[in-house]
């Protein structure tokens, strides 16, 4: 062929390409997957063709599902061909009975229109925005006139006002002026600290002695910042002084819940303040601290109903251990993921098993007792304990040594007595004990005794003389160990010798003693423990030292349920459940992370301290994002991106995606993970400074301020509506930390079955604690609290929903806690000296603000009232400040009066 | 259903959900409903603020999220009395008549049962224990009934039967939960909490959703059994009781007057709508709604709780105990809430776990004076209700969380020196009565020890897809967004039992 005639068809073909070309990419521009297409797949085709349904054997969620061969033979997406693809064709069919999506009304036409020019173009799949890395976004540059108006300040104080400001210009809102100082302070210090700034503070901010970012330097430092900021977290680490179901007897907790209170206020960092609540335990060395701080997840409900089945409810509480873990720190609900693959997000059934393995080697099996509990020595007790260990770190090797050391801090690893099985007269009790009659045994299959010359084995036994043996395997195998028991007044542990065995065994365990009637529980049993022998038998000393170890065991002391990994040899495999059915095992899996979130490092340890550290891994594309979206919302009562609970494909769009992760990259780079550098970066951003009056046009333009045109506007939450009356009383008691305490709550509230614990309403000081010290009883939480929207705590919670009910108004108006409140503050009111000044100072003392003359009208015309009626009706007056000794119509007035203002909206809200 | 109606009843549906307070304020945007306002705030200041020129509407929900919807589909009743036997009943005393085990009582059970099954306390090998009740068929239905029952007979025709009901859950706290949230985990929200939700209060001044307990305890499952979970807690069960204040806080405190707490309400709410001519955010109204609505209930809510006022054959035929706590006082209080408005009034009754561990849970012994207890106040409650012609419009349900086993119990695997049942979850009997429901059917039958269902069984979904369909719901479009997904009572299941429908 002629080399001209080919080139001129070379350049015509390129031509044709080129026009082709030209025509497919720039008259429309490149659909966005996500942003694009994937809201459309979710809203109208995933419930059925996503990862529980797959209708037609075709799915929606992933990649290599929705470009598969459906039932049909063929795939129902070609790329590039719109007109020969099944899922574009369904969509415009008339015929309802192959329309999709089926039985529901027809996509819009610009709907259809932009799923034909996506597969046109290549049908490109893309990764949803909140499995990517948080993007390095330029801070919005501004133009001159933008800003936020004040009469002193200008108030574009950091790059969180240019995102929030370059928005509203976009839509054409003017941003609100600066609220007034004293709204600005009282606002702040909520915030904060839970409660309104202390009258110093105040002052010091008013006459300008303090600039506003001083007197937020002032409020972080003070300790009530992480009592304030404990009860969000607490919200999520489900903390509650019970341990739920239907006995929900109390546990001891209180020492995680002071954790959390100092790990706040001494700002350990996110994400070292991550891995210790998740595996504490397994960092080297752990302290004493970083042991508390794994109760997080012992926070799980613990059931001791009769007849329950431990395995099942140890399962249920690992199950929430994972469910918690992926909402409190990644946004999502693997919760889902339990019984089938996430109807909507990319992770599958596997991933949820593969996470369980992490979470599935604690040595906790739901026992009464809530073993492994750290144990708190009192000074003479840790003294012989530090003997014990000087002495093993002397004469042993480090692991026997580290053995020993845990056995002494939470008595693990041990046999349980639920364990025990092929009861012949006896059984398992139910109350973390197997209980023997006369000629009673029991077996306890694949015990590995590590070849110890001993047996430790916590019993109660009610008789003197009872023969008790063990046995290898069964009723006739050889003896290992034969000795007489007798009464014990209390459970107690012994040490027994037993026979060297190496390698799992089964063993036998029977008593005899003719004496005992039939039927009649003889002994119960604990559980049954084998440690190394103590080293150094040979030492002067020695026996000392074995002495001091026996006592040791049985010192009584307060405990906390924490967490302790499994030993290598008796680890649990992790199977996956079909249909999230814990009795339906199916197919091993081994720990490993969803395969759409970040990689896994080499150099982790694949166990809780490797997750952890995955989690808050940078190039964790969820835990930052979480974090700041979650303080945002404490703070706005919105978040960036306003399902807070949800960050995934389901989940609304940011309101400010680049603000989102610009935070969450300074959160984690600048800021070093720091909780209070992100709180400060907020609040002294003039956004936050905004007044947050409304006009009826601004609150049509954008009722939920989903543009940060204007301050946030709040009822507070139940903690702080409680330390608020008591503060502005002076009632309120600066006691931190310590167990529970229990304020005044009405009679016949705790009516829980089959448990005589007690409301003991507390004395002294400890009746005006905050908030987060109250007593928190999960069947049956602080009635007063739970008006106010807190949570029984019995699972997690990320957002309490704001209510607005009748039944709020009775608790401030009428629970004895605001009365006596009201009562301490018109005390107070009295040293002003006229009436008026008298109402005043109330006012002014509660809300910060300066009283209008309508509204002083409003509290003389109260006062007035009721100072005629208790002139009038002196019994009445005497019932009411019945603990006054000499009760005065003036001070029931002004206390009616009190009680009015810690009513009025101003003081249950944030303004 | 024809394609056209679909689109509208899902259209209805839809805009019912978007009233809810979740979305309350992008409605008061498009400037959806107002009507409420007027007949709140009578006589008062006009709410504008201050030198702004337009008024904000609200819709009923802004300002109480309690304001009255329709439900989407034409309800057969309009309210629920569920009458919760905690512990669970013995079927096979009260109502599954089963000749066969009393022949086979003292048998060892068969090994074929207890394969694979799971029990809370039997062990081994269990002996079956024949009834302990005379059993006689009642009116014209010829249902049977025990004679532990014997008021029962009188009404046996108003009710329907599920004999063969099932639950997977065999420990209470998790099988309550299940009964009463659809999920044996906590979190849900309870059946009464979404009816609240989804179709408001009748009356304002009092509660929308009551929960009355007797037996001396609350149920095993703690108060999450009437809890709102993911949805507004204003939407929780507002426990009544007998003793102390009726509702917490109720009363004023002592040495206050009507006529102070008024004036005091009046200054707050003076003061409010000063504030909100400053801030005009509309929770500022809510608030001002609300303290009015408190107001009401002070006085609304002692007189409905005061039974003392009713007439005496009234209190006779319920055989009530006024100032005390019973199951007797609850049923009469039931009605009178029902007949104010109420939505959902839900009864639990403790003391029905009847293992034989002593008399009172003996199911010869302690189980025939529980049922003396609830014998003439059910049997008075339906015909009280009938006679007032409230049953057509009302739901009265009846149940435990589950049933108990054909075997006596041995627990620890020794004889009991009482004869008690164990917890049994495959079989037992609920009924139900009321509007929409058939009268005198029976559904659902056991084998002839009654330990399995062998002819309609149902499920708890199914029981709960039934009920929201008889206050006018589609137990599968009527749902919550919560964490990115569609929650609904029913979870995935539920069937209608049609078989029980009038």
């Amino acid at each position: 062929m002629n080399k001209k005639i080919v080139s001129v068809i070379g350049v015509i073909l390129g031509l044709f390409s080129l026009v082709f070309l030209w025509n497919l990419l720039k008259p429309s521009k490149e659909v966005d997957f996500s942003a694009e297409i994937k809201p459309i797949l979710n809203k109208h085709c995933i419930t059925c063709h996503g990862g529980v349904k797959k209708n037609g054997g075709f799915s929606l969620l992933f990649e290599e599902e929705a470009f598969a061969n459906t039932e049909s033979g063929k795939p129902a997406i070609i790329p590039g061909n719109a007109s020969g693809s099944e899922f574009i064709k369904r969509l415009k069919e008339e015929d309802p009975e192959l329309r999709m999506p089926y039985e529901k009304p027809k996509l819009s036409d610009e709907e259809i229109d932009l799923l034909t020019k996506w597969v046109n173009q290549g049908a490109n799949w893309g990764e949803h925005w909140a499995y990517s890395l948080p993007q390095e976004v330029e801070i919005p540059k501004l133009t001159e006139e933008a800003g936020f108006s004040s009469e002193n300040t200008a108030v574009v104080n950091n790059g969180i006002d240019q995102f929030i400001l370059h928005r509203l210009k976009k839509e054409g809102v003017e941003p609100s002026p600066s609220a007034e100082d004293n709204i600005l302070a009282r606002r702040v210090a909520l915030d904060i600290t839970g409660l309104p700034p202390n009258t110093v503070l105040f002052q010091n901010y008013k006459t300008g002695k303090l600039d506003y970012e001083g007197m937020i330097d002032s409020l972080l430092a003070q300790p009530s910042f992480g009592e304030k900021w404990a009860s969000w977290w607490l919200d999520m680490a489900r903390y509650a002084d019970t341990k739920g179901y239907e006995k929900d007897l109390g546990r001891s907790m209180w020492q995680y819940r002071d954790w959390v209170i100092k790990a706040l206020n001494n700002d350990l960092p996110y994400d070292q303040f991550t891995i210790e609540q998740l595996a504490g335990d397994l960092l080297p060395n752990p302290s004493i601290d970083q042991l508390i701080a794994t109760a997080f997840h012992r926070n799980t409900m613990n059931n001791d109903e009769g007849g329950t089945d431990d395995e099942e409810f140890r399962v249920a509480a690992i199950i929430d251990r994972v469910n918690t873990t992926f909402d409190v720190w990644q946004s999502t609900t693997m919760g889902c993921v339990q019984c089938h693959g996430h109807p909507y997000d990319p992770f599958k059934q596997k991933d949820y098993y593969n996470v369980m393995a992490f979470f599935n080697n604690t040595r906790d099996e739901d026992t009464p007792d809530e073993a492994p509990a750290l144990r708190f020595y009192t000074p003479e007790q840790q003294e012989s304990i530090d003997e014990i260990n000087t002495w093993l770190s002397n004469h042993g090797d480090e692991n026997t040594a580290k053995v020993y050391t845990d056995f002494l801090r939470f008595q693990e690893p041990v046999y349980k007595s639920h364990s025990l099985q092929d009861f012949i007269n006896g059984s398992y009790d139910d109350h973390a004990s197997a209980v023997l009659w006369n000629n009673g045994s029991c077996r306890l299959e694949n015990v590995f005794t590590h070849g110890s010359e001993y047996l430790y084995f916590k019993h109660y036994s009610y008789y003197s003389g009872v023969s008790f043996t063990i046995r290898k395997d069964n009723a006739e195998g050889e003896i290992l160990t034969q000795f007489t028991l007798n009464k014990t007044e209390e459970p107690v542990t012994k040490r027994i010798p037993i026979k060297r065995v190496h390698g799992p065994i089964n063993i036998h365990i029977e008593i005899n003693n003719p004496k005992i009637p039939k039927t009649t529980n003889a002994l119960h049993i604990y559980w049954l423990g084998f440690l190394p022998d103590i080293p150094g038998s040979d030492q002067a000393g020695f026996s000392r030292i074995q002495r001091a170890f026996d006592k040791a065991i049985d010192f009584k002391a307060p405990i906390l349920p924490v967490m302790a990994e499994n030993p290598e040899y008796i680890s649990r495999s992790t199977q996956v459940f079909e249909r999230g059915n814990w009795l339906l095992q199916t197919d091993t899996v081994q720990p490993a992370t969803p395969s759409v979130l970040n990689s896994w490092e080499a150099s982790w340890s694949k166990d809780r301290l490797g997750f952890s550290k995955w989690l808050v891994d940078k190039k964790n594309p969820l835990t930052a994002r979480t974090l700041v979206n979650r303080v945002w919302h404490q703070i706005f009562g919105r978040g960036l991106l306003s399902t807070v609970e949800d960050i995934g494909s389901q989940s609304d769009f940011p309101s400010h995606p680049g603000l989102l992760d610009w935070l969450a990259l300074r959160f984690m780079n600048e800021h070093q993970w720091s909780i209070k550098a992100l709180i400060k970066e907020i609040v002294v951003s003039g956004t936050y400074r905004q007044n947050s009056e409304l006009t009826p046009e601004t609150y049509q333009q954008d009722p939920e301020n989903e543009l940060y045109a204007r301050g946030p506007r709040l009822r507070l939450s139940a903690e702080q509506i409680r330390d608020q009356a008591l503060a502005v009383s002076g009632l309120l008691s600066p006691k931190m930390y310590g167990p529970g305490v229990m304020p005044p709550q009405p009679e016949g509230v705790w009516q829980t079955v089959y448990s005589g614990e007690q409301w003991l309403e507390s004395k002294n000081e400890d009746r005006y604690r905050r908030a987060v010290y109250t007593y928190l009883k999960r069947t049956s939480p602080y009635p007063s609290f739970l008006t106010f929207d807190a949570g029984s705590r019995e699972v997690c919670t990320i957002r309490r929903t704001v209510t607005n009910t009748p039944l709020q108004a009775l608790v401030t108006l009428n629970d004895p806690v605001y009365l006596e409140a009201s009562y301490h503050l018109a005390k107070a009111m009295q040293s002003s000296d006229t009436i008026e000044e008298q109402l005043i100072h109330g006012y002014e003392k509660a809300t910060l603000s300066t009283i209008s003359p309508e509204k002083l009208n409003a509290l003389k015309a109260l006062y007035d009232t009721s100072l005629n009626e208790f002139k009038k009706d002196n019994d009445g007056l005497i019932q009411f400040l019945h603990f006054d000794a000499n009760p005065t119509a003036e001070l029931g007035a002004l206390t009616v009066v009190a009680n009015a203002i810690m009513n009025l909206d101003e003081f249950l809200t944030k303004a | 259903m024809d394609q056209i109606e679909r689109l509208i009843r899902e259209k209805l549906m839809r805009d019912a959900q978007a009233k809810t307070r979740r979305h309350f304020i992008k409605d008061c945007a498009t400037g959806l409903g107002g009507l409420a306002l007027g007949s709140i705030f009578l006589g008062c200041d006009p709410l504008e603020p201050k030198g702004k020129k337009e008024k904000i509407v609200f819709s009923d929900r802004d300002l109480n999220p309690l304001a009255t919807l329709p439900p989407p589909y034409t309800p057969k009743v309009k309210s629920v009395i569920y009458l919760h036997m905690a512990g669970s009943p013995s079927q096979l005393e009260m109502f599954d008549h089963k000749p066969v085990l009393h022949k086979l009582n003292n048998q060892d059970c068969p090994e074929s049962l207890l394969q694979g099954k799971k029990f809370a306390f039997i062990k081994g090998t269990p002996k079956l224990l024949g009834p302990q009740a005379e059993f006689s068929q009642e009116g014209e239905s010829g249902n049977w009934v025990s004679n532990y029952l014997p008021h029962f007979k009188k009404v046996i025709d108003e009710v329907a039967f599920l004999k063969a009901v099932h639950t997977d859950q065999f420990n209470h706290g998790p099988a309550q939960l299940f009964m009463h949230t659809g999920s044996p985990r906590l979190g849900r929200p309870s059946i009464g909490a979404w009816a609240t939700y989804g179709l408001g209060s009748e009356n304002q001044n009092l509660p929308g959703f009551v929960v009355l307990t007797s037996g001396g305890k609350t149920p095993d499952a703690g108060k999450s059994v009437w809890g709102s979970g993911f949805l507004p807690s204003v939407y929780q069960g507002v426990q009544c009781r007998s003793e102390g204040d009726p509702v917490l806080y109720i009363e004023d405190p002592k040495g206050i007057s009507r006529n102070l707490k008024r004036s005091t309400i009046d200054a707050i709410n003076k003061i409010n709508k000063e504030e909100y001519a400053k801030y005009a955010d509309p929770e500022i109204l809510a608030r001002i709604n609300q303290y009015e609505m408190a107001y009401r209930m002070q006085i609304a809510v002692p007189e409905i709780m005061n039974i003392e006022s009713e007439p005496e054959n009234i209190k006779e035929m319920y055989g009530v105990e006024p100032g005390k706590e019973s199951f007797a006082n609850n049923c009469l209080l039931a009605r009178k809430l029902v007949e104010d408005g109420v939505r959902f009034v839900q009864l639990f009754d403790w003391g029905w776990d009847s293992h034989g561990t002593d008399h009172s849970t003996a199911v010869d012994l302690g189980l025939r004076n529980k049922c003396r207890e609830i014998d003439r106040p059910i049997t008075a409650l339906l015909l009280d209700l009938k006679q007032r012609g409230l049953l057509d419009e009302t739901l009265v349900v009846w149940g435990g969380e589950f049933g108990r086993t054909p075997m006596q119990e041995n627990r620890g695997n020794k004889e009991m020196g009482f004869k008690g049942r164990d917890h049994h979850g495959d079989a037992f009997t609920m009924w139900m009565a009321g509007g929409g429901v058939k009268k005198g059917a029976c559904h659902g039958k056991t084998d002839d020890i009654g330990f399995l269902g062998i002819e309609g069984r149902v499920s708890v979904h199914d029981v709960h897809a039934t009920i929201l369909h008889l206050l006018g719901f589609d137990h599968e479009e009527f749902t919550f967004e919560f964490q990115g997904r569609n929650y609904r009572l029913t979870d995935v299941e539920g069937e209608i039992i049609k078989e029980i429908l009038a």
